[in-house]
């Protein structure tokens, strides 16, 4: 054969069906590594999950709820540094350590539930209207459309508002809120990549609509949505702890939002640590995502991935 | 070597092999959406009536310059676009489609209840977008399609184990090591191996990339392949390689093709029959040889015209070349499609208003006084302009013999009254498709007996 023959990778490594994705998996690491802002996003956020998974080894669990402050009222307003309680305590003797970590675990759990369903669910509605169109497309997109027009965190705190304060509820709210932005993602991305002569040739061979929907059109549609998970990952806990700041959520709940609220009217005495440690544990988890889901943004952009 | 086929004979000789593909009065128009409603303010009208066979084992060429609706007819024949109107048949006989196209002169409303029922039957078998079920995974097995383009027709996260062997996997063909051993038969039958099993699509040549599309079209053994300039985006030297193994495996499996292209040169080669299509319309149908020798239609000619080294002694053709632009397809010229560019165009080949207001604009500066027009039909209209002196002006121009001579003999009438100027062409019927020669039919009316040409009014 005269043609230029293959260019990558060398003909003689040995290859196999799975050699040939772990070796695309760890392209993509290498590459996303390879920027240091991206690198830093990814090494705080790591830290901030460790962190979160270590909780009941850190700190010694409250009881019942380990999510709840413990309270010790001997020590009140203690400055960072005191023995037993290296971040200081609250006016209500809860320890900040113990909020950093396990509202660290909380903002976790809340992240995990909101993004998981709100992908999903976005994922579902949004190829529906995609990949089905006509009448079907322009009701969902009507509804996404509606529910785009409202501010979030309004739309939120209405919910939470008519539902009562709880964090459950807030999950709820934030919920409703989200999903709208993937399924506005995925619709955009599958009505572009359903025109790819690839989803015809599929069709000649006479695959299934389903099986083209789930080999050809999915997986070359669903990048932006990861990326966008990535930034809901850091957006939500920042949302969620407005939320909670305006009291919202239930008191004395190990939450960074929360802690910010209660801590804050002793900052005029100077007591700054209370509401100052946990705001800045918002502001590093909101950075560490965005850091990295914008690095990861460049990696996996369709312009530049795989050619 | 002026053709690959062993045997380059004109299609007449070959008329006894069966149709494969059947295609009666094809029509594919796609709306044209404006404004915010969206609403439809036209059709483009991609394919516009065209009709012709494609029979078992030849190459059938399918030739036009980009736009004419070479590829959306490819794509409706492979049932990926449905069509507006026509039907397209698979395995239709000779004898069934004379007796359809029988009952489409006398008219659905004549027809007696037994020829309805035989009409019904003939097109539940054979008509593409009526067959169901397991006539229809035969013909979804038996046609298969290479795109133009082979880098966007295969899946960039797909490993060629899984884009050639997808067919085999739809049909439960073959499944695990049974799989990959027929994957690889595919990959070597098209010159690829089993080293390439484990590769994306992007770690190929464009040549390459082609020959993987050529063995997934293959995997299922169809009997028919739509041919979508499947070179035209390779280096000359792939493409000839490319062009060869096509040849090849037509050899080896008897596939029939439909070899869309814009390249004369490669449509020669490769084709047993020839179609010219312009603005979605047949213009000229022939054998090969025969097209190449004795071309029947000027806008053949002019095509050949633009590739020199084609022609075989006819000197007055080079001399005609292709001038100005391919009209708008949803907006195309009456009567015959090329007048509006043909060079040796008669009275009778569709003059309207446009072509007047055309010319007027492209030749003088008579427009820029024009208030309005009030179009009657295509043939006749008021143009309404500010000054009566303009209109004059316009008057005169129309009948000097500036504008060409045959759109000012199909001129008849031309009425200035104060600002207003009325234009009136002579009407003419679209122009058909007919026999000139034993497999050779044109559209063009200097050939045919479509127009009396010397008993003009
Ligand atoms: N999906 C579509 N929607 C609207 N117009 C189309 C579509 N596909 C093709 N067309 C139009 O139909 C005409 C024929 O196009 P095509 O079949 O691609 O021509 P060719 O393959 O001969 O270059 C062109 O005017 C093109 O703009
Ligand atoms: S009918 Fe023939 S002569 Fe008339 S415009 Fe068409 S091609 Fe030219
Ligand atoms: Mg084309």
């Amino acid at each position: 054969m005269v043609e230029a023959a293959a260019r990558r990778p060398p003909a003689s490594s040995p290859s196999g069906p799975l050699a040939i994705r772990v070796r695309r998996f760890g392209e993509i690491t290498k590459e996303v590594l390879r920027n240091p802002t991206t690198t830093i996003g990814l090494v705080i956020i790591a830290s901030l999950l460790l962190m979160a998974l270590m909780a009941p080894i850190i700190t010694e669990a409250n009881t019942p709820d380990a999510y709840q402050m413990p309270r010790d009222w001997g020590a009140i307003n203690e400055p960072p540094g005191t023995p037993g309680h290296l971040l200081g305590t609250t006016s209500t003797g809860g320890d900040v350590l113990y909020g950093v970590v396990w509202g660290a675990r909380t903002s976790l759990r809340l992240s995990v539930i909101v993004v998981g369903i709100t992908m999903v669910v976005g994922t579902i509605m949004g190829s529906i209207a995609g990949f089905i169109g006509g009448k079907v497309d322009e009701i969902i997109m009507r509804l996404v459309d509606v529910l785009l027009a409202i501010p979030e965190l309004i739309f939120a705190l209405a919910i939470a508002a008519v539902l009562g304060p709880s964090f459950g509820n807030i999950i709820f709210a934030l919920t409703v809120v989200f999903w709208v932005k993937y399924a506005r993602i995925i619709r955009g991305q599958i009505i572009h990549v359903k025109h790819n002569e690839y989803v015809d040739s599929a069709r000649v061979i006479g695959d299934s609509k389903l099986n083209i929907y789930r080999k050809d059109v999915l997986p070359n549609s669903v990048t932006p949505v990861v990326v966008q998970a990535t930034l809901d990952m850091g957006n939500i806990v920042l949302v969620a702890a407005t939320l909670s700041f305006i009291g919202l959520a239930e008191a004395g709940l190990a939450e960074w939002g929360v802690l910010v609220s209660e801590g804050q009217a002793g900052i005029s005495a100077g007591r700054w640590w209370a509401s100052t440690i946990p705001g800045a544990m918002v502001f590093l988890w909101a950075l560490a995502f965005n850091l990295f889901g914008d690095g990861l943004r460049d990696v996996l952009d369709p312009r530049t991935e795989g050619r | 070597m002026t053709n690959l086929r062993d045997d380059p004979v004109g299609a007449a000789t070959r008329a006894e092999e069966r149709p494969v593909i059947t295609l009666r009065g094809v029509k594919k128009y796609f709306p044209v959406r404006e404004g915010v409603l969206q609403q439809i303010v036209g059709h483009v009208r991609a394919v516009d009536g065209v009709s012709f066979e494609i029979r078992q084992g030849q190459t059938l060429g399918l030739v036009g310059e980009s736009g004419c609706g070479k590829t959306t007819l490819g794509r409706c024949i492979a049932g990926l676009t449905d069509t507006t109107g026509g039907g397209i048949y698979f395995r239709l006989s000779e004898a069934d489609r004379m007796f359809l196209d029988e009952m489409d002169a006398v008219g659905q409303d004549r027809q007696t209840s037994e020829q309805q029922a035989k009409v019904e039957s003939i097109e539940r078998a054979h008509r593409i977008d009526r067959l169901k079920g397991e006539t229809w995974r035969t013909y979804r097995r038996n046609c298969q399609f290479v795109f133009q383009d082979a880098f966007s027709s295969l899946n960039p996260r797909h490993l060629v184990k899984d884009i050639v062997g997808r067919p085999l996997r739809v049909y439960k063909e073959a499944s695990g090591t049974d799989l990959t051993e027929r994957v690889v038969e595919l990959l070597e039958s098209v010159g690829l191996g089993r080293q390439h099993l484990y590769r994306y699509p992007h770690q190929f040549s464009g040549g390459q990339r082609q020959r993987i599309s050529i063995a997934r079209a293959l995997a299922l053994d169809p009997e028919f392949i739509v041919l979508d300039e499947p070179t035209s985006a390779l280096d000359v030297s792939v493409q000839s390689q490319i062009l060869n193994l096509l040849h090849k495996l037509q050899q080896d499996r008897g596939l029939t093709y439909l070899f869309i292209t814009h390249d004369l040169g490669v449509v020669r080669l490769m084709s047993d029959e020839i179609v010219v299509m312009y603005v979605g319309e047949v213009m000229e149908r022939a054998g090969a040889q025969e097209l190449f020798a004795s071309p029947r239609h000027p806008y053949t000619e002019a095509l050949l015209a633009a590739n020199p080294d084609l022609l075989e002694g006819d000197e007055e053709a080079e001399m005609r070349g292709l001038e100005g632009t391919v009209p708008d397809p949803a907006r195309p010229p009456r009567g015959c499609k090329f007048h509006t560019r043909c060079p040796v165009a008669t009275p009778r080949c569709g003059w309207e208003v446009d072509d007047a207001v055309a010319w007027l604009s492209d030749n003088s500066t008579i427009l820029e006084g024009l208030g309005g027009v009030e179009r009657s039909s295509d043939f006749e209209s008021v143009l309404r302009f500010a000054e009566p002196g303009t209109a004059a002006e316009a008057e005169s121009l129309l009948a000097s013999a500036a504008i060409p001579d045959a759109m000012r003999a199909a001129l008849v009438e031309l009425d200035q009254d104060g600002p207003e100027l009325r234009i009136r062409f002579e009407e003419v019927d679209r122009v058909r498709l007919e026999d000139v020669d034993v497999g050779h039919m044109t559209s063009c009316i200097l050939h045919t007996s479509q127009a009396d040409l010397d008993s003009r009014p």
